[in-house]
């Protein structure tokens, strides 16, 4: 089995083969990566800044003013920023080398907008998708923090701010999703 | 830290938490619309167990090693007003911020859009950001964490909270559990017909409306 250009042994093998771990395993691992992330970058795990990295970035191509806008500017370089960039494409890596090993490759769009909305293709998805994405960072950043930074690591510090933060989140989260059909 | 292995480092983590989320099927929008609509409680799950492996790694760090924590400013309008937006656009999206990687790592071709929405926010928010900065984001009362505002050493209160959520993750997989959760098309929703995720029939494929 070649998985990434190298041979990998039977048990490794089983493990990337399996369409699903224990939540409780993939939790643990989750949380795990708070140890490199405040031994070595100094910073607890996050990944919605790296939204405003990527903005910064393509505002800067057509915007010559942007080493003026304090907010854009401080998110453009430097280690953190470039850190938290460079994870979140390893998701987009990782989780796709995952799917390639067990073979749960997934079609455009889920069931789950037919289910919930009678949305079936990705033409009509998309806008949805596009809006969806809109508020969520948006919020994130007025927020100062997402699931990963308020929630998996905010709530780790046993901040108060996160607390009400995630709170927020599942409540307007919850609300939403009621205004759907039962899945 | 230099910016090169800074990359390499975020490169690695990257791979592994991609790893956890599509392994885990936390990535699958079937799993985000049905933990909210309260009918399975995979993603809480994985949520709870991450953010107690972390008070746990965290008590050690800061309680033994004496690393630094870094709790965000409390600024009550922000993060009501932030965190009543993001959880909209959570469900609206299928999505978190970081799992959305995932779904394109996966396959899915809505995911883009939602990168595409979500640069576009940051954006929006980039701009705006000197105007909300003095109605929205300021009036902050420092960095509070419950440790200080109950006179607990941060370790003993954080192995607490990480034993009182091991608790309700018990609770949670008595409940119900987390392979019946999963879904037979492994898109983390309930399969359709019965509560056993055995018998259903193909998620996905037969949908009447209820």
């Amino acid at each position: 089995m070649n998985i990434v250009g190298f041979r990998v042994t039977e048990i490794e093998h089983m493990i990337f083969s399996q369409k699903a771990w224990s939540p409780y395993l993939a939790g643990i691992l989750i949380g795990l990566l708070q140890i490199p992330a405040f031994l070595l970058i100094e910073t607890a795990l996050g990944t919605s800044s790296s939204y405003v990295t990527i903005a910064a970035h393509v505002a800067a191509l057509f915007d010559s003013g942007i080493s003026r806008m304090d907010y854009l500017a401080k998110h453009m370089w430097g280690a953190k920023n470039l850190w938290q960039l460079a994870m979140v494409f390893g998701i987009a890596v990782g989780a796709m080398l995952s799917m390639r090993a067990s073979g749960a490759r997934r079609g455009p769009i889920s069931p789950v907008w037919r289910r919930a909305l009678d949305i079936d293709s990705l033409q009509s998805r998309a806008p949805m998708a596009f809006a969806g994405g809109f508020i969520m960072v948006l919020g994130a950043r007025i927020a100062d923090g997402c699931t990963t930074g308020h929630g998996i690591s905010g709530i780790a510090q046993l901040a108060v701010s996160s607390s009400i933060a995630v709170a927020a989140m599942f409540l307007a989260a919850i609300t939403v999703a009621l205004l759907m059909k039962r899945v | 830290m230099n910016v090169p292995v800074a990359i390499l480092l975020g490169l690695t983590m990257g791979a592994a938490f991609g790893l956890a989320l599509e392994k885990s099927r936390v990535f699958e929008p079937g799993a985000i619309i049905s933990q909210m609509q309260l009918r399975t409680f995979l993603m809480l799950k994985i949520f709870l167990t991450a953010v107690a492996t972390g008070l746990v790694v965290l008590a050690v760090l800061n309680g033994i090693v004496g690393v630094k924590i870094y709790p965000k400013a409390l600024v009550w309008q922000a993060d009501i007003v932030g965190g009543l937006l993001l959880g909209a656009g959570i469900t609206v999206a299928g999505a978190c911020p970081g799992t959305v990687f995932a779904q394109i790592g996966a396959g899915y071709k809505d995911a883009w859009f939602t990168v595409a929405g979500g640069i576009a926010g940051a954006l929006v928010f980039g701009y705006l950001e000197p105007v909300l900065r003095p109605v929205l984001l300021t009036g902050g009362s420092g960095k509070p964490t419950y440790d200080q505002l109950v006179h607990v050493p941060f370790w003993l209160l954080a192995l607490l909270t990480a034993a009182m959520i091991v608790a309700v993750l018990a609770a949670l997989e008595r409940h119900k559990s987390w392979r019946e959760e999963i879904g037979e098309n492994f898109d983390g929703m309930p399969d359709v017909g019965t509560g056993d995720g055995k018998l259903g029939k193909s998620a996905g494929i037969a949908s009447p409306a209820r």
